[in-house]
């Protein structure tokens, strides 16, 4: 069951583009637009690949680094999050915190490489970047910690077999962490209300910005890393807090079931709502680290259970 | 005929005290080159109608009157730049039209800690005119905005000199597509006005129809450009969904979708027979069901409604210091249109639109576009109640050399200067409503936070070419 796990995981490497593909294209759909077919991500990664990479006049290593390790870094989250509670060994193990680490990692390279090139629009965006990160790192921890905590690990994959059944959803505690996880799926996958992932409005740019100066093969790397960023979210997000079973067949089934779902809801909001005022975001998030710390607070206090 | 006065240079500041004084605001300066020498017109509106001072500027100097109004600022930089003209007292007096490169030479002087800057522009991401901007900043609020415009300066003004009166409306027109009609139809009432023309019934009708048509399809764009700068799909494409269609009237009935080549000098040129005039009134009478009924939704879009309130203030006292015109001003709280004072047009027993709540902000602006849009197809139902004919002018008193036309574009009141030497046009001067709002924009930005900036230009929406000309 690990073997097929891990090919799953591998598999993911090839099928995260399909997300945001998916996403835009629905989007486009509800929007009453044609739209580009989901697999324009594909396209567009190809034609990066094709490019050589170019450096502004005077980035360093930073610089010429940060596309690649942040690829790694979301390469490495990939095979860390279990397929519907199974993974493979890839030797570097499944913790939560792990993964934290990771995706903070990811942001950080990018927010440095924003300084190395001295860009304005790139250092607004990375800016802003880590004034958001700030509060979204820290929900994204409460949120796992409201998943960890009835798994006694945060192992992914103990989270994700105490997070199955129907028992679970009989407290209020992991109600608090879905509604928590869903906001950090907002903000790690930098979709609307909080950045605009389609806007190349230079001064509204959250997301956009620290990447401005990339081309070819470099922006190809950074545009793959968003794309497994959803994967690695929605993943999380439909493993720990979508219900699910804890069989392994069904729970791909289901698996596959809420990842959609998830796309959708995430179409649907980006039609729906218009993007908030940027000093309102920390607000929003610091609201959803309250609900999470409330999740925690009820398992602990034993209201959870 | 517009009324002339000359005054001595060294009078102009006290002449131009003077008119303030009285009630009358200023409408807009140009320079003209005669006879070897520089002479400098202004344009001074009141409730009645309008007027034209001016006077000789020995030396190539003349007085500035940047402290008494500040909305001759802008009027005085171009002069500067482009006749050379000097101004005592305008100091230092920084590049408009020209772009220096350096920065103290057009830039607001802003220093201390942790102000930085950020230039956009003029090559946007975005299908946008080309105009840049530099942001003095201090975190993410916005210390003081330049404006840099006149990227796409043709030189319209001076390429029309010397043409016939006929063949210098082109130049007038190609200033901007957007403001078509407005502009043309400033030109035409100008030169109409110089000649001592004026229009019959038909044209004034015909004329009106244009005019409104060409508002209502900017309105409609407007509200969606509103939309998309806060990322809020459904208004943004419904919005450019209804724009369409208004131009797909236009289109229709006059054969272009901005409406070129529907205004010519002391003539006529559309028409429209019993069936056309029935069709259009009925395909009107639908778009404003559905923009009605669009319009609902936007004001029930908490998400969009969120970021409207508040930001982009542009008070009452500063837009009548800085000269602002059009929706941006009304929305301040400025009853002020020209289409109250338009005896070349049908706008018999016109009111201004005005907010519930003149807040002067990004809300204020949207919502008074709502209420003109109303108040567009209410005009348009009650003038598109018999066939269009061409209407002609007739002479109602004798010619003169200099002649004003004023009409209220989609942006404010739309100003042209024509100087005639007989039918030959030696002076053309368009100063837009987009002309006059441009410094308004640049004070309701400081203060915002730089996200909110592409919000806060969207909401006044104004053309960058027919400021450029």
């Amino acid at each position: 069951m690990s073997a097929l796990a891990a090919i799953l995981q591998l598999l993911g490497v090839a099928l995260a583009p399909l997300l945001p593909g998916s996403i835009q294209a629905l989007k486009a759909r509800l929007q009453g637009r044609r739209g580009p077919s989901p697999w324009q991500p594909y396209r567009m990664l190809r034609r990066l690949w094709g490019k050589s990479a170019v450096d502004p006049e005077g980035t360093g290593v930073v610089y010429r680094l940060a596309p690649p390790l942040v690829a790694a870094c979301l390469l490495a989250a990939l095979v860390i999050v279990p397929i519907a509670g199974h993974a493979g060994n890839f030797g570097l193990g499944h913790d939560a915190l792990v993964l934290v680490g990771l995706l903070a990692l990811a942001r950080f390279a990018l927010a440095a490489a924003a300084w190395d090139t001295g860009s304005g629009f790139a250092l607004m965006g990375a800016a802003r970047d880590l004034m958001i990160a700030v509060f979204g790192e820290a929900l994204l921890v409460l949120a796992l910690l409201v998943a960890a905590l009835p798994a006694h690990s945060t192992d992914l994959r103990a989270m994700s077999a105490a997070a199955s059944g129907g028992a679970i959803w009989s407290g209020p505690a992991h109600w608090c962490g879905a509604i928590a996880f869903a906001l950090v799926i907002l903000v790690e996958t930098g979709r609307q209300p909080i950045d605009n992932p389609d806007t190349h409005l230079e001064l509204t740019m959250i997301h956009e910005g620290p990447l401005l100066e990339y081309a070819g093969r470099d922006l190809a790397f950074i545009q793959w890393a968003a794309a497994a960023r959803h994967w690695v979210l929605l993943l999380l997000g439909a493993e720990l807090f979508l219900p699910h079973g804890s069989a392994f067949g069904a729970g791909i089934g289901l698996l596959v079931l809420g990842v959609v779902g998830l796309c959708a809801a995430l179409a649907v909001i980006e039609t729906a709502e218009a993007k908030m005022r940027i000093l309102r975001v920390p607000a929003l998030l610091g609201f959803g680290c309250v609900i999470a710390l409330a999740g925690a607070g009820l398992w602990v206090g034993g209201v959870g259970a | 005929m517009t009324a002339l006065h000359h005054v001595e240079p060294g009078e102009w500041r006290r002449s131009i005290e003077r008119a303030l004084g009285a009630g009358e605001r200023f409408g807009g300066a140009w320079a003209r080159a005669q006879d070897g020498g520089l002479s400098w017109c202004a344009l001074i509106v009141s409730a009645h109608g309008v007027r034209v001072i001016w006077t000789e500027a020995p030396g190539g100097a003349v007085e500035s009157i940047v402290e008494l109004v500040e909305a001759a600022g802008w009027d005085e930089r171009e002069a500067h730049d482009l006749y050379g003209l000097e101004f005592d007292g305008h100091e230092p007096i920084r590049a408009l039209v020209t772009h220096p490169e350096d920065p103290a030479a057009w830039m607001t002087p802003v220093t201390g800690d942790g102000v930085h800057q950020i230039a956009v522009g003029p090559i946007h991401a975005g299908v946008i005119e080309s105009g840049h901007f530099r942001f003095h900043v201090i975190g993410e609020r916005i210390f003081a905005m330049d404006p840099r415009l006149f990227y796409k300066h043709r030189g319209l003004e001076r390429a029309a000199e010397g043409q016939h009166r006929d063949a210098a409306l082109p130049y007038v027109q190609r200033a901007c597509a957007a403001c078509a009609v407005a502009n043309t139809l400033a030109y035409a009432h100008a030169v109409e006005d110089a000649a001592g023309l004026q229009p019959d019934r038909e044209l004034r009708v015909a004329r009106t129809v244009l005019l409104e048509l060409e508002r209502i399809y900017n309105h409609l764009h407007d509200i969606g450009a509103i939309c998309a700068g806060v990322g809020f799909a459904p208004g943004t494409m419904a919005f450019a969904a209804l724009k369409d269609r208004a131009q797909q009237i236009n289109a229709q009935a006059f054969g272009h979708r901005f409406l070129f080549a529907t205004i010519a000098v002391g003539r006529g040129t559309v028409e429209l027979d019993v069936a056309a005039v029935d069709a259009m009134r009925a395909q009107l009478r639908e778009l404003r069901t559905d923009s009605r009924a669009a319009w609902r939704e936007l004001e029930f879009a908490g998400s969009l409604q969120a970021r409207l309130g508040g930001v982009g203030v542009l008070g009452r006292d500063d837009a009548l210091r800085l000269g602002a015109v059009g929706p941006a001003a009304r929305a301040a709280g400025i009853r002020e249109d020209v289409r109250t004072l338009a005896p070349r047009l049908a706008y018999d027993g016109f009111t201004p639109a005005a907010p519930h709540a003149p807040a002067g902000d990004v809300e204020a602006r949207l919502g008074l576009r709502a209420v003109e849009l109303e108040a567009s197809f209410d005009l348009l139902a009650g003038l598109l109640v018999a066939p269009l004919a061409r209407g002609f002018v007739g002479r109602a008193e004798p010619g003169a050399s200099v002649g004003i036309g004023r009409v209220e574009s989609a942006r404010g009141a739309t100003a042209c200067a024509v100087e005639l030497d007989g039918d030959t046009v030696t002076r053309v001067h368009l100063r837009t409503g987009s002309y006059a709002n441009w410094p308004a924009l640049a004070w309701a930005t400081a203060g915002n936070l730089v996200p909110d900036f592409p919000l806060i230009n969207k909401s006044f929406e104004l053309c960058y070419a027919c400021v450029d000309r």
